[in-house]
């Protein structure tokens, strides 16, 4: 390449530079955001909220492409395949979560230690190499779709387990970034303040990091194999993501509607007791047919048919407090997703859970779209729900802790936002257990599980017809994310009564 | 050992175990109520929901052949889902009223 090739590449760059930082700097303006209200550690969690959001998107476009491949399956077709659509899609969405807990934690990790952060700068440096090794991870996805399985490839392409897909470069750095969380979190409440809160936070991070690491090694028999790899996948998310989703929901709720710590503590115990209790032995429910003893599916049922129980505490409780208290609320979206997150957790993982947990129907139904039907209303009722509630709190405080009651302007837009992203997912999970229905029917019980079987299953009318209205309920889950965007970077804005007062007149 | 569902009973099964938590959560739910308000009605209704989900555990019983020790469960999830609400109810009276139930405010 001659010198004016390569100075007219430089004019081009450094053009496009200053238009990208023109339109920021708009950008910026338009939402009228002031960092000052932000304190240092809040900063940080806004870097994890944004990387989150973006994250989210990234989970419904996928997801959008590999619902259309169900009913176009030559869509893309070795340009960008199911597999790797679907594995885009469950990745996106398993890290999108982690980066908005992250979030949470940094978010109210100085106001619950009354201290500052004590390792603010390497937090921020494993930020920036978290999101370089995720993006990293998807580009390396999206350029290596195929190709065989070698040591190398487990390294640096694609581990090959399912939902744990990284390589395993970036399954260190993961456990390093974890770590390096631990170490602000414990140190900064060591510098400062304990708190019951604190005690079940710190707790739980040792095992979300060291759970992980049961994800990494690898053993010839698979049975083995699939025993370990359940710790991540169940571990992770019923019993670790659960107690920090306790611990993020007790703090949300002493500062939404001023709930006393001592009760909240209490119950947090008691919550992680019940969750512990019933989640760990209920991973058993994964054991049924990888090739474990027998016992499994005993334990597996009964722990099962426990793991509803805390749901049964929490409508007790909820009852109780709106006889005994008249709670203030300041921020009604924020409320709203939470309630959101209670009915969602109940019926997604409670009664979508249950209805197909026991082995003597999961025998017919693991695996199938009825695993996808619950897997989508638990993820989504459990863990975006208070992701995004969360979301709502830090933007109320980023304004300046303005007014956000039914009375401020705009509120159609929340509302629309909740109720399309609500009436999607459920819509999803409703065409999915039909699907799945049909799929454990036809496919397992009539033919027994067979390739006839399940091409049979798959050209079903109503198989197909599910996948439809899958993909129309992903659209309508897709404009609910629009809107929630727009809504998360418009609300408050203009509004100049501070919620504070608001409260202390009613 | 276990007796897979018959075909036939597809169905009941996952309705039966739906409605197992359903109505679990509507007798908790109204239980509850009964505590706040003391309409005669709102505790009938309870118990009400409580019978359907013996129902419920009754039919899940038959429909996936639970048989041995397998019917412990059935005995757990009847006698559980009925004193879980109360034990609970009484952790909200006491955690509300009692502050010596919990350590030292805002420390551990």
């Amino acid at each position: 390449m001659n010198t004016s090739g390569i100075n007219g590449v430089i004019q081009k760059a450094t053009a496009l530079y200053e238009t990208s930082q023109v339109c920021m700097n708009d950008f910026k303006s338009w939402v009228q955001l002031d960092s000052s209200h932000l304190s240092d550690g809040q900063r940080l969690a806004v870097k994890y909220f944004i990387v989150a959001v973006i994250l989210f998107f990234a989970q419904i476009l996928f997801g959008l492409l590999a619902a259309t491949q169900f009913i176009f399956p030559g869509f893309l077709y070795e340009i960008l395949d199911f597999s790797v659509n679907r594995m885009i899609h469950i990745n996106a969405m398993i890290v999108w979560m982690l980066y908005g807990f992250i979030g949470c934690v940094y978010w109210f990790l100085e106001d619950e230690s009354g201290t500052e952060i004590v390792g603010l700068k390497l937090g921020n440096i494993a930020f920036w190499v978290l999101t370089g090794a995720v993006t990293l991870v998807v580009l390396v996805y999206l350029l290596v779709q195929i190709g065989p399985g070698k040591d190398s490839s487990l390294w640096f392409i694609n581990e090959g387990r399912e939902y744990i897909e990284a390589p395993r470069w970036a399954d260190i750095g993961i456990v390093i970034v974890m770590l390096i969380f631990f170490y602000n979190v414990v140190a900064t409440f060591i510098k400062g303040k304990w708190s019951g809160i604190a005690g079940v936070l710190t707790l739980d991070l040792v095992a979300l990091a060291g759970l992980y690491v049961a994800g990494m090694f690898y053993m010839t028999n698979i049975t083995h194999e699939q025993y370990w790899w359940w710790w991540v996948i169940h571990l992770w998310v019923e019993a670790t993501w659960e107690v920090l989703v306790g611990v993020i929901m007790a703090w949300s709720l002493m500062k939404l509607l001023g709930v006393r710590r001592k009760i909240i503590q209490t119950w947090l115990y008691i919550e992680v007791a019940l969750m512990f209790g019933s989640g760990i032995l209920g991973l058993g429910h994964h054991y049924f047919w990888i090739g474990t003893p027998e016992y499994w599916l005993t334990i597996g049922g009964f722990f099962s048919a426990l793991e509803p129980i805390p749901l049964v505490a929490m409508v007790v409780h909820a009852v109780y407090d709106t006889g005994a208290n008249a709670f203030k609320n300041s921020n009604h979206p924020a409320l709203a997703w939470i309630i959101a997150q209670a009915f969602g957790n109940f019926f997604g993982a409670g009664v979508w859970g249950f209805m197909h947990t026991l082995p003597q129907i999961n025998m017919f139904t693991h695996g199938t779209q009825w695993s996808a039907s619950h897997g989508h209303l638990a993820f989504f009722g459990a863990y975006a729900t208070i992701n995004i509630a969360f979301f709502y709190l830090a933007i109320q405080h980023w304004r300046g802790d303005v007014w956000m009651g039914s009375d401020s302007q705009n509120t159609w837009r929340w509302k629309w936002a909740l109720g399309l992203l609500n009436g999607g997912v459920l819509g999803m999970t409703i065409a999915l257990l039909i699907a799945g229905y049909e799929q454990s029917f036809i496919e397992r019980a009539v033919e027994g599980s067979t390739w006839g079987g399940y091409f049979t299953a798959q050209n079903h009318p109503s198989f197909q017809s599910a996948m439809v209205w899958r993909l129309f309920f992903g659209g309508v889950t897709f404009a609910g994310f629009v809107l929630l965007v727009w809504d998360l970077l418009t609300i408050g804005k203009g509004e100049t009564r501070l919620a504070p007062e608001i409260i202390e007149m009613r | 050992m276990i007796e897979p569902v018959a075909l036939q009973d597809f169905f009941i099964t996952f309705f039966s175990s739906a409605l197992i938590i359903m109505a679990g959560a509507s007798y908790a739910l109204l239980f509850a109520w009964s505590k706040v308000n003391t309409n005669l009605w709102i505790k009938i209704a309870a118990y009400c929901s409580y019978s359907i989900l013996i129902l419920s555990v009754m039919e899940l019983t038959r429909a996936a052949q639970f048989q041995g020790y397998w019917l412990i469960i059935s005995l757990v999830m009847v006698i559980g889902y009925f004193f879980a609400p109360i034990g609970i109810w009484y952790l909200c009276v006491k955690t509300h009223s009692d502050l010596t139930i919990t350590t030292e405010e805002d420390t551990l």
